[in-house]
Parts: structure tokens; sequence; C-alpha cells
């Protein structure tokens, strides 16, 4: 039986007050396990982006609890945030966000740094994730320098170079190509299998079919589509 | 930790390199103009106490209450009185003076070329006219010598305007009928300093002997102990006064007060060009803070990356302090080494404006101290910090959910 990775208990996120009050989110309770792969889909403005705010410790639940490896992380300062996020969760957005000014290795060495890893320890692990992600080549590539789809594998080493519990993926595939967005899944799929939690968002259903499960978002309500 | 954050930094630089560059110019301007004004105001320091501290243990008394009137030519003689045997048997009574010597002041009419006029006369001991006249500089010839006897040094104005033609080394002048030879011609003072462009100088004996008057305008003593001068004045000029039956008769006055109110009149000069030249790194300042909240709008996203992926607020205000911090740290040491050449440059022109006003042995070279060099780096390392640490907390207060729009 795997652990619990995050945990929810009635989390809810609203905007302004009552009359006039707007829920992004409503109570919600999840329960999401170690090696988990889940596609949360809905339409815009369903409140996706919300859900992974939260769950991706950038923003606070109004009310409720967010337990990521058992810890309350809902009462944490900024600052204690940064350090969760950065021990414990990866991103992977759609647009890559890598900085533009730091080539590969780099951008796959800057969180090791802001995580406190000595730059042997970096440099080292920065290699061989970019290996991985079979962009060894590119070590010294500028982003402008790389196709969207290089640029998004540079993504996924930078958001496994902490040995986070969780990745966060937003529309991963969402501006690459097809072929390249296959080989995207792939590589996710292949970390999953090696027991990493996974968490996308997506329009896609295509790619959503290929999670384990599948959490629809309506109106600030989450469902379960199929466990 | 703190190197990873230079290297972003620096790396961001980089990026932005001619915005960096022409931000980091201001700086170099103001840190430039600060070195070479405080190189100047050094350089003049030590001319001027260079000069001065070598007369220390000498004391000046004179009629009248302006020490520089005294400092140089004629003598004040607006009271119309002079010195008194008296005054100088009491001077010499007092304690630890090792020699006390007289300017003597009067007139004469002096032929040369067939004209003739009035001039007035100084005479005095020729060893002290050699350290009094020591700053000037000779259009030629040379200072009397001890035992001289009926030869004169004259100034510019009387070498060349007084008569009809010019004077020369050699040339000879008849004053009140006697022959005189002159020995040495001033080089022209003009504005520049204390004026002998119209003096007519010769030994006190000759003066005596040709005038048969001996009005003191000026006594020149020297002390034992340079650390009694002060009390020595003191006592001179309280006896002298007494003496006149008048309060402010005469003014005694040490090399050593000279030299204090040169040098604060100095440091005043120096303080004040030095503050209009912060003027200059108060705008750099604005331009560094200018560049980074631009740098701090266009890196929204950037910023909110690094949030995302685990950057503190303390890590995101260190790499902009540091950012703003090396660009003044480098504009500060380009700026020093500007300074170096540009107090050279002032000095040249300087240069050029004081000989236009005539020859002086002035010398000024700038002075750049290991202190000017520190608080110019302080200067603008503090300058840095301050500047982009307003844009700096901006910067770390940005939410990280800007940079991560799902939707």
């Amino acid at each position: 039986m795997s652990k619990d990775v995050i945990v929810t208990q009635n989390i809810s996120k609203t905007y302004g007050k009552p009359p006039l009050q707007v829920f992004a989110l409503r109570e919600t309770n999840l329960r999401i396990k170690q090696g988990d792969y889940i596609a949360i889909i809905g339409p815009s403005g369903s409140g996706k982006s919300t859900l992974m705010n939260l769950l991706g410790c950038l923003d606070k639940p109004t009310t409720g609890n967010i337990f990521i490896d058992g810890n309350d992380v809902s009462t944490l300062n900024e600052n204690e945030l940064a350090r969760i996020r950065r021990e414990k969760i990866g991103f992977i957005f759609q647009k890559y966000n890598l900085i533009p000014t730091l080539n590969a290795q780099e951008n796959v060495e800057l969180s090791m740094g802001f995580a406190g890893v000595d730059s042997q320890t970096r440099t080292k692990k920065a290699k061989q994730l970019l290996d991985l992600v079979e962009l060894s080549k590119r070590l010294t590539h500028k982003p402008s320098e790389l196709s969207g789809g290089e640029q998004q594998r540079v993504a996924i080493a930078r958001a496994l170079a902490n040995n986070p519990s969780i990745i966060l993926a937003d529309e991963p595939t969402g501006n690459v190509d097809t072929k390249s967005g296959e080989n995207i899944m792939h590589i996710l799929e292949n970390v999953n299998k090696k027991g990493e939690t996974i968490i996308i968002v997506t329009h896609n259903m295509a790619i959503a079919q290929r999670a384990k499960r599948v959490l629809r978002i309506q109106d600030g309500e989450v469902q379960e589509e199929h466990a | 930790m703190l190197s990873d954050h230079v290297k972003l930094a620096f790396k961001n630089l980089r990026h932005r390199m001619s915005r960096s560059l022409l931000t980091l110019l201001g700086i170099a301007i103001g840190i430039m103009a600060i070195i070479s004004l405080l190189a100047l105001g050094e350089g003049m320091q030590q001319a001027v106490t260079g000069e001065l501290s070598s007369l220390s243990d000498v004391i000046i008394v004179s009629t009248g209450g302006d020490m520089f009137s005294s400092f140089g030519g004629g003598g004040s003689t607006s009271t119309g009185e002079y010195f008194t045997q008296r005054d100088i048997a009491d001077i010499e009574r007092i304690q630890g003076i090792k020699e006390v010597s007289t300017q003597l002041s009067g007139s004469g009419l002096a032929e040369y070329n067939g004209k003739t006029t009035v001039l007035s006369l100084t005479g005095m001991e020729v060893s002290v006219m050699t350290l009094q006249y020591a700053s000037q500089n000779l259009e030629a010839g040379g200072f009397l010598t001890e035992g001289d006897q009926n030869k004169i040094m004259i100034g510019y104005n009387i070498a060349h305007d007084t008569f009809d033609a010019d004077i020369s080394v050699g040339g000879r002048i008849k004053i009140n009928g006697e022959k005189f030879f002159v020995s040495g011609i001033f080089g022209k003072q003009g504005m520049g300093g204390v004026s002998s462009d119209s003096i007519v100088l010769m030994s006190s004996r000759d003066f005596k002997k040709l005038t048969g008057q001996s009005n003191i305008s000026l006594i020149y003593l020297r002390v034992n102990n340079v650390n009694d001068a002060e009390s020595i004045a003191a006592t001179i000029q309280n006896a002298i006064n007494e003496n006149h039956g008048k309060k402010d008769f005469a003014t005694a006055t040490t090399m050593t007060s000279i030299l204090k109110t040169v040098q604060n009149i100095i440091g005043i000069l120096q303080l004040v060009l030095v503050g209009i030249a912060s003027i200059a790194l108060v705008v750099a300042s604005i331009g560094i803070m200018n560049t980074m909240l631009t740098s701090v709008m266009e890196r929204t996203r950037e910023i909110g990356i690094m949030k995302a992926i685990g950057a503190t607020t303390r890590d995101i205000m260190s790499i902009f302090i540091i950012e703003g911090v090396l660009m003044s740290g480098v504009g500060g040491i380009i700026g020093i080494i500007l300074g170096v050449f540009g107090s050279q440059a002032l000095t040249l022109i300087l240069g050029s404006f004081m000989s236009m006003g005539g020859g002086s042995s002035f010398q000024l070279v700038p002075i750049i101290t290991i202190t000017s060099v520190v608080l110019a780096v302080a200067v603008s390392l503090i300058v840095g910090v301050m500047s982009s640490l307003y844009p700096a907390w901006k910067a770390a207060r940005m939410s990280p959910i800007e940079a991560v729009r799902y939707e």
C-alpha cells in the first residue's frame, strides 16, 4: 500500500466577501497516493488553475488544510512555502518557462541552487537528468537555441532536479507538435513508472485517457471520472 | 549560494549589455568627478603644506589686522604708524626666540633711462628675504646673497612697465642718487598669489644707508621650539599693543596658523566641489533604480518562475541587489581609473590658467589617496545597494502565480 503524497481536507478558495463572494474552488477532498498518474480536465474558468496553484503550494486555501507528505502546508508563510515547492514539487509549464539567460544545464541546476545543493553534485545531477530526457548534447544551449520540444524536456529535467514528491504538469504538450508531445508524454510516463507521482492538467482527452485517474472540474467542483 | 546569485545577476546584466553599460557609465562619471576633485584638493593641501611647513618656526608681526597683507610685499602701513625700537627690544627679551629681523618700508626717487619716478622700497635681512620669497619664481637673475651691497631685486612691473625701457639683470637704477644693480627680477605674479610685482627689495643695511630711515613695517622672527610659536606670538602681540596703547595695532601670525587657515579654506573648497560632484552620483543612482525597475517589470515572468521552483524572497532580493551592486561597483572601479586620468587633465587645465597669469613655482600635482579610493568604492557600493533596494523589494514581492497562468 503506497503512502499518501497529498491529502486535502475540505479545501476551498473564494475571492471577495459575501454577498459578492466567488467560489473558485468548492470544498474539495482529495487523496493522492505515491505513484499516482492523474489527469485534471475541465473547461476554461472551471477552477483547474486554482486547484493546481493550491496543490503546487503557490497559493493558500481560504478554508481547509492541505497535507503534503503528511505536513500541513496551509498555515505556512511564503518562505516556508518556497521551501516546500523546491523540495516536494516539480513544475512543468505549458510555455516551458525556462530562464532565458541560462543554458540548459544551468536551468536544471537553478532549483538545486536554491535548495543549497553544492555545485559538484548539481552539475552531475543536471547532466544525468538531461541525459534522461535525451538532451546530453544540448547542455550549453540557451532556451532560444532549442526547439519547443527540447525546451519542454529541459523543463522536465528541471522539475525532477530536487527529487520532488509530485510533478505538476500544466498542458505539457500544449505548445509542441504531436511527435514531440508523444516523446514528452513517454518521458513523463517512464518517470511515473519509477514511482514518481504525476498530475497533468490538460484539455487533450487523448492525453487524459492515458492517466490512471481523471479528475474533472466543473464550476469549482471536483469529480472523479473513473477510479 | 551567494556565488549562484552573483552568477545569475551577472548573466542578467550581460543579457542587457548596452543598458547595463550606460547605467554604470553614470556611476563612473560621478565617481570620476569625486576622485579627481579629491585628488586635486589633496594636491593643493600638500603643496601648500609643504611650502609653509618648512617655515613653521616663523612668526610674522605686522601692523594692522589682516595677516595676508603682511605676508608678501609692502607691509601694511595704513595706520601710518610703524614698529618702534622699543618693540624690537621687547621682543628680543622674550625667551625662546632665535632671531629677529625686520622689514623696513619707505620710498625713494628712482631714475632709469632718463625717467624719474617715486618707488616704494622694502628692506630686509637677506636671509629672511630668501625665505619669504622662496615660493616665488624668478624671471631672471637670482636672490641677493649675504654681504651684497647696492644690489636690488625688483618685481615684474618695475622691470617692464614702470620705466620706458625694460630693465634686465645687471641693469643700473639710481635711487636717491645712489647706484643700484638689479640682481634678480621676480616673475609676473598676477592674481595667482601675493603680489611682488611692484616691489623693490634691498638689504636692510642698504635701506638704512640710503633712506636714513628705519620704519619697521614688519617683524620677522624665528623661535627655537615650534611648539612655543603660538604662545610666543600671543606674548608679542600683547606686548606691542601695550607699547602703542592700542588693542589691535599689531598682529603676530605664526606659519602654523596661516597653514591651518589655508588648509581650512582648501578643505571647505574641496567639500563644496565634492558636494557638487555628488549630484552626479545622485543622478546616477536614480539611473540604476530606473534600469532595475524596468528590468523587474520585464522579468515578472522570470521572477515568478524562480519563485515557483523554490526561490525565497531573500533569494530574489539578493539577486537584484547584487545586480545593482555589480553595476555600481564596476562603474565605481571604472570611475576611479577615469578619475586618475581626469585629475591629471584637470591639473593640466588649471596649470595652463595659472601660467597665463604669470609663472609661479607653485606646482600642483594631483594626489590620489587610499582614503579617497576606499571612499569612492564604499560610496559606489552604497549607491548600488540603496538604489536597488526598492526594485529588489518590488521583485521579491511578486507572486509566483503570475508566471503560472494555466488558462
